[in-house]
């Protein structure tokens, strides 16, 4: 009898091949990773969440963005000490991350470099302004910050203005010697503005630390991956426009964003000595996009905005901030000129076209011969050491997103 | 909770099917109640109350219905008539006045409001219940059926809240009818092989819907992002396309799903999708798409209005009830009762006109509705009356301003989702369902489905999973 029901047992058990791997590679697995298995609860959550941001529901509370509306508007003259103080709180978060990973020491020195070599910048602007040059001003607008718990980014406290300058108006060939760095926003430009003239490197996803890696960036037009290291080397630009950082909103935070953003203009930089560089403000999402559960919302935008716009330095670094023609009076991007919440239509592209026109740089060859050799050194010895330093910071740091992006 | 999420597939399935199996055979439509509303509570914690109501009154209304009182009458049989019928009305207004409530009342206020000129009607904005408009159906299903006498005997209360709630069919459908689950809801055996069989139809349908449908939305999404008016006509009809394949595999994946999941239970759920897109009318295209709802309209209302028995002006205007109540039970929207008038003037057309010449030709068939159907579609996906006018458009080459995603793009779209939009191209033929149905118990089958599971598991833990487009329903 028992036999019998044995060999019915193990019959059954031959009979079903697919119940037994699933359940034991189930097991398996939800012992091997955390996503499934222990760590399920949270995941739980996040699916919830999902739903209810793609869903028609969003809870009133996860609205609240950009914190109060600004009062006082901070303003920062002298581009010289802006830098420093940039530096100076650069050099604190690096702090931070280099505390944490447990190389003090040799941060330390190199946070005493940095700020010897903030004097000589001061030295430097100081220079310059003897010599009456047009030099930009990138201003910021303070607000109250939020509480932010979240290791992605915290509330900036306030908003980065698109850098003052008397910019001309320019017409299209302006951009023939435009080369157009950025994600899936910067393909919205390539497909939609129109400029016939100006290389487009950019690609869904594409990230400031994936931006000069030998993956390669598409070149669109040609449809081609190229290594944009080459391409910088061997091509000449006059202005270089990059956007980038919502990718980013979910990996490492916003001071490795700030590291690898100054190490890649230090890099373009060096490649391109005559370039006129803008770093583009990542435009901000709908009100039914945002979500503070996560950190897709505009706080973490514009944590990011803010910290590429403080490499702005008015001369041939500009930060350039459309969000204004495309947000509410809350820094919601209107929902009327947008599908997903995140890109434009493509017949609102316009008017980004028209911001590009109207903020063109004309540094002729006086201005570049005005400028006086010292300053070029100068600011590129500075850049070089910074960026030294912020490559070993992001060095340092390079364990924090293994662990991070879990 | 989805069936295409991590706590469902590896939280709430493992837990619920051990109970259930260890569990002794009387006991069984106990547990699988108390999943279900565990499954539908954890992601509606205080709509789960309102179901357990609409299943007690609903119950209540049925046993009323079939009460007979002890005290002999003289006419005992006319007041039963009279009951049968006032239960049938009250269960009828509650079931229909939830729903109307819910999910109507905004949209039949807005548009009160707007020919009125004020705002007579408050906007309630309520959450939709979820698979509120599916168990509705199916509660009024079965009050009719009991009025009509199909349901012979009364069924128990945990047999009923069984047939209304349980899990696999609960937000999505199908929509069952008691009779096809009574003779399973009182006595079932669970063999191994269905236990194998049903977790090979989910993986397959998990795969189809995560693998497919989840993938190729994102191919509707970037051409919507650029936005409709400036399409060029290959970019229009290949958004057009993608969301037909999206819609399908969506709603195909969860029915399989749901079959899978009903024969890990002991159920026989039906089938609700029969290779619609190869249909060569669009008469036969809704008698193979979502199978469960067109029987229920036919069954429940078409028939009892007279059918097409009552001469041809009476059939057509059967029709066109039938069908705008179609359109709106898929949506609270102007572009749901469009998207079901078409398909009452398509189908009527068929009928009257065209129909018999048009089958003298396998292949024009074909033509005919692989260039309606994705049309239906877009007027299904988009209720903004500008942007469906200009998508329209787009799709017969009239734009609204420059061309703004023309060849270059299309190609870009093609590169990247050439592979994806063959694959759903195979999808659409029988051919795989029937390979599944020779092959399934050959070991590269298995092998193929493990790796559809896996790679499905994969692809919602790292990818951000959106949810079934039928859930707003």
């Amino acid at each position: 009898m028992i036999k019998q029901k044995m060999t019915k047992w193990l019959e059954n058990v031959y009979n079903c091949p697919y119940l037994i791997l699933i359940m034991v590679s189930s097991v398996v697995a939800m012992l091997s990773f955390d996503e499934i298995g222990i760590r399920v609860m949270n995941h739980i959550m996040t699916q919830d969440r999902t739903v209810s941001v793609v869903g028609d529901i969003v809870k009133a509370e996860e609205h609240q963005t950009q914190g109060e509306v600004p009062v006082i508007v901070e303003e920062i003259q002298d581009t010289g000490i802006q830098d420093a103080l940039n530096q100076n709180v650069v050099s604190e978060n690096l702090q931070d991350e280099l505390q944490n990973a447990g190389e003090r020491k040799e941060e330390t020195d190199g946070i005493e470099n940095i700020n010897e070599l903030n004097i000589e910048i001061e030295k430097s602007e100081t220079l310059e302004k003897q010599e009456e040059l047009v030099k930009g001003t990138t201003k910021f607008l303070p607000y109250t910050p939020l509480e932010i718990e979240s290791r992605y980014y915290s509330d900036a406290g306030k908003i980065a203005l698109t850098t003052e300058y008397p910019y001309t108006l320019e017409n299209d060939s302006y951009f023939n010697d435009a080369a157009f760095l950025g994600d899936s926003r910067t393909l919205g430009i390539y497909d939609y503005v129109g400029l016939d003239g100006a290389d487009f490197f950019c690609d869904n996803g594409m990230t400031i630390f994936k931006l000069l890696k030998d993956d390669g960036v598409t070149e669109q037009g040609t449809g081609q991956k190229v290594d944009l290291k080459k391409v910088l080397q061997e091509r000449h630009y006059g202005k270089i426009y990059i956007m980038l950082g919502m990718n980013e909103l979910g990996y490492g935070n916003t001071t490795m964003y700030l590291q690898e953003y100054m190490s890649v203009l230090k890099q373009i930089r060096e490649w391109q000595p005559e370039a006129t560089i803008f770093i583009m403000a990542n435009l901000h999402i709908s009100r039914e996009k945002n979500n503070m559960a996560t950190e897709f919302n505009n706080i973490n935008i514009n944590d990011k905005n803010v910290a590429c716009a403080r490499l702005a330095n008015g001369t041939d670094i500009f930060y350039l901030d459309s969000n204004p023609m495309f947000t509410d009076n809350e820094g919601f991007l209107l929902s009327e000129l947008t599908f997903d919440g995140v890109h434009l239509y493509a017949k609102h592209y316009d008017k980004w076209r028209q911001f590009l026109m109207e903020h063109g740089v004309e540094r002729g060859d006086s201005a570049a011969a005005a400028v006086p050799p010292v300053e070029e050194t100068m600011i590129s010895d500075t850049d070089a050491v910074g960026a030294v330093e912020s490559m070993e910071g992001v060095q340092a740091v390079d364990a924090a997103p293994a662990e991070g992006t879990q | 909770m989805l069936f295409s999420s991590i706590g469902f597939l590896f939280r709430f399935l493992p837990i619920f099917m051990i109970i259930y199996l260890i569990a002794p055979a009387k006991y069984r439509n106990f547990v699988l109640l108390i999943g279900s509303l565990v499954f539908y509570g954890v992601g509606e914690p205080y709509f789960v109350l309102l179901l357990i109501a609409s299943v007690l009154i609903n119950y209540g209304l049925s046993r009323y219905m079939f009460w007979e009182p002890k005290s002999p009458q003289n006419n005992r049989k006319l007041k039963a008539v009279k009951r049968r019928k006032r239960a049938l009305i009250l269960a009828c207004v509650f079931d229909f006045g939830t729903l109307f409530v819910f999910k109507y009342w905004d949209f039949v206020a807005e548009n009160v409001n707007g020919v009125a000129g004020s705002r007579w009607l408050p906007i309630l904005a309520l959450a939709l219940p979820l698979g509120i408009s599916f168990y509705t159906f199916q509660m009024v299903s079965y009050q009719l059926d009991c009025y009509w006498g199909k349901v012979p005997k009364q069924a128990g209360l945990l047999a009923y809240a069984n047939y209304i709630c349980m899990f696999p069919q609960l937000i999505v459908g199908p929509i069952l009818r008691y009779s096809e689950v009574a003779d399973r809801m009182a006595e079932r055996r669970i063999r191994v092989r269905d236990l194998e069989n049903g977790l090979k139809l989910f993986a397959a349908g998990l795969g189809i819907k995560v693998l497919l449908a989840d993938r190729i939305s994102t191919l509707w999404n970037t051409i919507m992002t650029a936005g409709p008016g400036n399409l060029h006509i290959t970019a229009a009809w290949m958004g057009a396309l993608a969301y037909s394949f999206q819609i399908y595999f969506d709603f195909w994946g969860y029915s399989v799903m749901a079959m899978g999941l009903g024969k890990m239970l002991g159920f026989r759920i039906p089938r609700n999708f029969d290779d619609p897109y190869t249909s060569r009318s669009i008469s036969e295209f809704w008698r193979r798409w979502h199978i469960t709802l067109g029987s229920w309209f036919r069954d429940y209302i078409y028939i009892p209005l007279g059918g097409n028995r009552k001469g041809s002006g009476r059939t057509i205007c059967n029709l066109f009830v039938v069908w705008a109540l179609t359109g709106l039970w898929h949506g609270a929207d102007w572009n749901f009762v469009l998207w079901g008038l078409g398909f009452f003037l398509l189908i009527s057309l068929e009928k009257k006109t065209y129909g018999n010449w048009m089958e003298r030709s396998r292949v024009l068939c074909h033509i005919y509705t692989l260039l309606i159907i994705p049309a239906t579609w877009v007027i299904f996906a988009i209720s903004d009356m500008g942007q469906l006018t200009a998508y329209l458009g787009n799709m017969v080459g009239i734009y609204a301003g420059r061309v703004m995603v023309g060849t270059e793009q299309v190609i870009r779209y093609l590169k990247n989702y050439g592979i994806l939009l063959i694959m759903c191209v195979i999808f659409i033929t029988p051919f795989p369902r029937k390979w599944y149905h020779r092959y399934k118990d050959r070991w590269f089958t298995v092998l193929f489905l493990f790796a559809i599971f896996w790679w499905s598991v994969y692809e919602i833990v790292v990818g951000s999973n959106n949810p079934f487009l039928y859930f707003r329903f």
